[in-house]
């Protein structure tokens, strides 16, 4: 399933670019992210959790940045299992930062996924309605943290 | 696989024990997608409270010009109360649709509405005719109308420790008609569309009307502008389907195996303006 969207942070694109880039400030924003670290060169390890409905998962993702042009752009590979590997999800994420004529920068996303294993039985077009709706939260959560931080 | 628990309390107060005991035990009430869903491994609950010992959760009693359906009342047995006639007839046409004769055995309308799938019948049917949903725990209960009960994709306000005791369904104005119309790839489906509906006209004009579509969105859907627009009209064709449109404007499907999100968005005028044609021919007779 494909998740695409965009939001406007008011901060200019090097500072955008500084948190993307940045686990530490990054990590707060994503919704049901229990833990990020540094794994490697352009890897990173994380532990998100989400639910829809009485349905709980928990992954284990191991995230690698493929391709990357600062301040602008950013592509990554996600593939993560859940515990007992009862569920397998893949993803081909693709981040734009763009700046605005009144200076302020739009982050655009999209990100192709795909879960296979019991979670795949549940219905995708559901998922893809909570990815959407995580992809809104992350996106309130980025855009307050980089605008604190620019006030500051 | 873990262990898991099985408690089969005899009362209300003490399954409101064990739930508030155990944040990670769910009820199992007739099992009719508990189990399924446990079988896929979606969920795997710590313990599971049975409720089918419990006797004041079954039946449907009447109630002032309503009536009040016990949580654990099978699809079948609200299907076929002849009781549940006028208005409140939806409630009994959507028990009359759900699946097959067997999960309507099993299945209860508090299990089903817990569960809240978005492509239930019962929701729909429920938010149409205004009913309440009762929801016990350890420390007491409350009380809280259908179209709050269902809050997103899945999910209502039911808390840790909560269950559902029972649904109330309110008086329906006098010579009012309630209809639930089903669009499904085959016959006892989940719905790939649904439209519930409760009318009542005064001569030729429309005097009450609500209209819920089921299956097009998180939870059902309602709309204030597309039933003012109506009651007080003569129902004639143009206006039922501006209604209609303005509903499937207003709804939020999804692509899945059953349908694509437009088909369902293109559905809709037509459900609800079959399902409102059915309760004007139901109102006239009762005239």
């Amino acid at each position: 399933m494909k998740i695409e969207d965009s939001f406007i942070v008011q901060a200019s694109r090097d500072r955008v670019w500084a948190a993307i880039i940045d686990p530490a400030r990054i990590a707060p924003c994503i919704p049901g992210c229990e833990s990020i670290e540094i794994s490697g060169p352009n890897c990173y390890r994380a532990r998100v959790s989400f639910a829809v409905g009485p349905i709980k998962a928990s992954f284990n993702l191991e995230v690698e940045v493929t391709e990357e042009t600062p301040p602008s752009f950013v592509a990554s590979t996600t593939r993560g299992e859940e515990g007992t590997r009862a569920s397998v999800l893949t993803a081909h994420n693709e981040l734009h930062l763009v700046t605005l004529e009144d200076g302020s920068t739009e982050v655009r996303y999209v990100s192709d996924v795909s879960i296979v294993g019991r979670l795949g039985r549940f219905g995708l077009g559901v998922m893809k309605k909570k990815a959407a709706a995580l992809g809104v939260e992350f996106a309130e959560a980025f855009r307050a943290r980089v605008e604190q931080d620019e006030a500051a | 696989m873990r262990p898991m628990e099985f408690h089969e309390p005899a009362t209300l107060d003490a399954a409101a024990a064990l739930l508030a005991a155990d944040g990670e035990a769910r009820c199992l009430a007739g099992g009719a997608t508990l189990v399924a869903m446990m079988n896929a491994r979606l969920v795997e609950p710590s313990a599971l409270v049975s409720l089918r010992r419990i006797e004041e959760l079954r039946g449907i009693d009447a109630e002032g010009d309503g009536f009040c359906i016990g949580a654990m009342t099978p699809h079948r047995v609200t299907a076929a109360d002849g009781r549940l006639a006028g208005g409140h007839a939806v409630v009994r046409e959507a028990a009359a649709v759900i699946a097959n004769p067997s999960v309507r055995n099993m299945g209860t309308m508090g299990g089903s509405i817990a569960f809240a799938d978005p492509a239930a019948d019962y929701p729909p049917a429920l938010v149409a005719i205004g009913a309440e949903i009762e929801i016990v725990a350890r420390d007491g209960q409350r009380r809280i109308g259908a179209a709050d009960f269902f809050t997103d994709w899945y999910e209502t306000v039911l808390g840790p420790g909560e269950l559902i005791s029972a649904i109330h369904l309110p008086g329906a104005p006098a010579g009012a008609v309630g209809v639930y119309d089903k669009l499904a790839r085959v016959e006892g489906d989940f719905a790939t569309a649904s439209a519930a509906v409760v009318l009542a006209m005064a001569g030729d004009a429309c005097s009450h009307l609500s209209i819920a579509v089921g299956g097009c969105g998180p939870t059902p859907l309602r709309l204030a502008e597309a039933e003012s627009a109506l009651i007080g009209s003569g129902l004639d064709a143009e206006a039922v389907q501006r209604a209609g449109e303005m509903l499937a404007q207003a709804s939020d499907p999804v692509d899945d195996v059953r349908a694509s999100a437009d088909y369902r968005r293109l559905v809709i005028p037509r459900l609800v303006a079959r399902a409102i044609s059915r309760a004007i021919t139901g109102a006239r007779a009762v005239l």
